[in-house]
């Protein structure tokens, strides 16, 4: 169980995920932003939990919605800088900030394509084995990217190598456009799809307690040499798959969810332990959104980036535009 | 120097590189205790371990997508794609991942990786097992290709690759593991991204890709016997390609004939003739030559496969064809 300063540490985190994420929004829907908004808002225990578990040389390697990986291992200016591309963002415009990997912050780099990077993530705690390292590698994807190859391949792979990685399912329910239920052949819980022989725990990812200690247990066991775990949080997101498509789900089934409010769940549970007062949390919100807007301030008025960062193709070698070796 | 068959140059390129980097491993299907479906690892696990050389599932996605993973975290893996037709299944990770993970990154990590993989026709061993697969990444920024021909190239260039901080995928020749040739005693290494001159000559640049090296070779002694002095280049590294050596070449012999074994279409020769055309142009006195495969997939029929292959008699017909215009 965190302590009192962990407890309120945690919060701040989740209001942070919170309060950026409305404040894309608004930005969004007035003037634009460059990086499409695929808001995690409803969902952030999962990553906010997670990450809290981890150390900080642990690897963490994002889905697309996994905002709070980014949020808590980058600052709120490099998020916002990475998200209008501009010459001062963390890879100085030639990615959006959605899947960039640093290894100062040991963020894994993903790609666009969902549930590409579920044997990358094996891979990096192969890494670990290899070098004899004490580190843990998590891993996020949604219902989506679990129906993938790479789920079955990935976690297969893990298991019988005993390698050091969680794999955390952000179960959503939704596939883009599609409810998980018409394409996945299982009833209740998707993490059964893995019939491997590792352990599964399904857990209530609206509560970032119980994510905290689920990952915690199973990033342990991983670092003792026991292998890999599978953690399926139930979760759902507010909003629509991207800010450009149009909203389908059922009213009444996004209200329902929002009654289960991650954030409001720990604020309750904060104020009746009487860890943090309302008047904290204010201010705490207040300090972020200014912290926030001051971001959004700075990269609308940050140049754009020159053409010269796009010459980072090859490490080991310089090649021209048209693919030349230059000697 | 020591005479050594190409398998045999691979094989200790490999021991040396294991040996001398603590962060190299070598994993894939078979690889460990069996020694590789073509025996080019043999020996390896028993001498390294099976921490460090290692069977994998038969799941290239797993390998692939590890692979990736390992080199963006601190070691140099070194896989085995067993028929390199097999690296569709992989290219999601080379094309998306791989070649593009420097450029992803905030700061400088890149991706050390290189993928062993066999090409090739010659064995009848059909559509799915025969293919010459480089022109399928050619047009990937951040991918380097390799693909030598003598066995010394094998050695040096193999340690080149481990020790580079690139993904590079390494061609190797399913013909050619029996081929000899000398192979220096001492250390050294092939540089990645220079061509060789494999022959001089005055009359003709002949370009040959792997295999495609030593039938140019034998076509240049039948020609120079009838009168015409082909010079003969080896990329060796494909990707990116030392155009440099290719353009000084052809302003010498003022004529260019490529030679692959992939399809003549949409294969790298046209990207080299396309060089030439381009920065070489008012040099040139004869059309442009290219060889390759018919843009049919490999057949399977002894004879078929034989006439898709281009041979000795191709290049040769392709050249006078080019000098008699
Ligand atoms: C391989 C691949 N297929 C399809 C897409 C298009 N796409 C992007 S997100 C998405 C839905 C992902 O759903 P899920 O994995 O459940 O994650 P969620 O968005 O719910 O967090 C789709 C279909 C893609 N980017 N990559």
């Amino acid at each position: 169980m965190p302590d009192d300063s962990e407890r309120t540490e945690i919060h701040e985190y989740l209001l942070l995920n919170r309060v950026f994420e409305e404040t894309v929004l608004e930005v969004y829907e007035d003037e634009g932003i460059p990086e499409l908004p695929h808001l995690s808002m409803g969902q952030e225990a999962v990553g906010v939990g997670a990450t809290y578990a981890l150390e900080d040389d642990d690897w963490l390697a994002p889905s697309l919605r996994t905002r709070a990986v980014m949020l808590m291992r980058l600052s709120i200016r490099d998020v916002v800088t990475g998200m209008y591309g501009t010459a001062s963002s963390p890879t100085e415009g030639r990615v959006t900030e959605h899947h960039l990997g640093t290894s100062e912050n040991h963020i894994l780099g993903t790609t666009g394509l969902v549930g590409s990077h579920l044997n990358v993530a094996a891979g990096a705690a192969l890494s670990a084995r290899q070098l004899d390292e004490d580190r843990v590698t998590a891993v996020f994807f949604g219902d989506g990217g679990a129906t993938r190859g790479e789920f079955h391949t990935a976690i297969n792979y893990a298991a019988v190598e005993d390698l050091p990685v969680v794999f955390i399912i952000e179960n959503n329910q939704w596939i883009e456009e599609t409810p998980a239920s018409e394409v996945i052949a299982v009833e209740e819980d998707i993490s059964e799809m893995a019939g491997h022989d590792l352990p599964k725990e399904v857990i209530d990812g609206q509560d970032v307690d119980e994510v905290i200690e689920t990952v915690s247990a199973a990033a342990d066991r991983a670092r003792r040499g026991g292998g890999p775990t599978l953690i399926e949080a139930k979760t759902y997101r507010y909003r629509p798959h991207a800010e450009v498509i149009p909203e389908r789900r059922d009213e009444a089934e996004i209200e329902e969810w929002k009654e289960r409010d991650p954030v409001e769940v720990h604020r309750e549970r904060l104020l009746d332990a009487g860890v943090a007062d309302e008047e904290w949390i204010e201010e705490t919100r207040a300090e972020l959104i200014e912290e926030i807007e001051a971001a959004f301030e700075f990269a609308k008025d940050d140049p754009m980036p020159e053409a010269d960062v796009m010459d980072k193709v090859y490490k080991d070698m310089d090649v021209d535009e048209d693919g030349g070796v230059v000697r | 120097m020591t005479e050594q068959t190409v398998r045999e140059s691979i094989n200790e390129a490999l021991a040396e590189e294991l040996e001398r980097d603590e962060r190299v491993f070598l994993y894939g299907e078979d690889v460990g205790d069996y020694g590789g479906l073509y025996q080019v690892t043999a020996g390896l696990q028993e001498r390294f371990g099976e921490d460090r050389v290692f069977d994998t599932p038969l799941s290239e996605t797993t390998l692939g997508g590890t692979a990736v993973g390992a080199a963006l975290t601190g070691t140099r893996p070194i896989m085995e794609i067993m028929f390199g037709d097999f690296l569709s299944v992989i290219a999601d990770h080379l094309i998306n991942y791989a070649a593009k993970m420097h450029f992803n990154y905030t700061d400088d990590t890149s991706v050390p990786m290189v993928v062993r993989t066999t090409y090739g026709g010659g064995d009848q061993f059909g559509l799915h097992h025969s293919q010459d697969p480089i022109p399928w990444f050619q047009n990937v920024p951040g991918l380097k290709m390799v693909a030598p021909s003598t066995p010394s190239d094998y050695k040096g260039l193999l340690k080149s690759a481990v020790r580079d901080d690139d993904p590079v995928i390494f061609f190797e020749n399913k013909q050619r593991y029996e081929v000899t040739g000398d192979v220096p005693d001492e250390e050294y290494t092939v540089p990645l991204g220079e061509a060789d001159v494999k022959r001089s000559g005055e009359d003709m640049t002949v370009v040959a890709v792997g295999g495609m090296v030593d039938v140019a070779l034998e076509a240049a002694e039948s020609l120079a016997d009838r009168g015409y002095d082909c010079e003969v280049i080896d990329p060796r590294t494909v990707v990116p390609l030392d155009k440099e050596t290719i353009l000084d070449s052809v302003k010498k012999t003022h004529a260019l004939t490529v030679v692959h074994e992939s399809a003549t279409f949409g294969g790298i020769g046209g990207e080299i003739a396309a060089t030439a055309a381009d920065e070489a142009l008012f040099y040139l006195d004869a059309p442009v030559k290219r060889v390759g495969a018919p843009f049919t997939p490999v057949p399977f029929a002894e004879n078929l496969e034989q006439e898709y292959l281009p041979d000795e008699e191709d290049v040769e017909t392709a050249v006078v064809e080019a000098l008699e215009v």
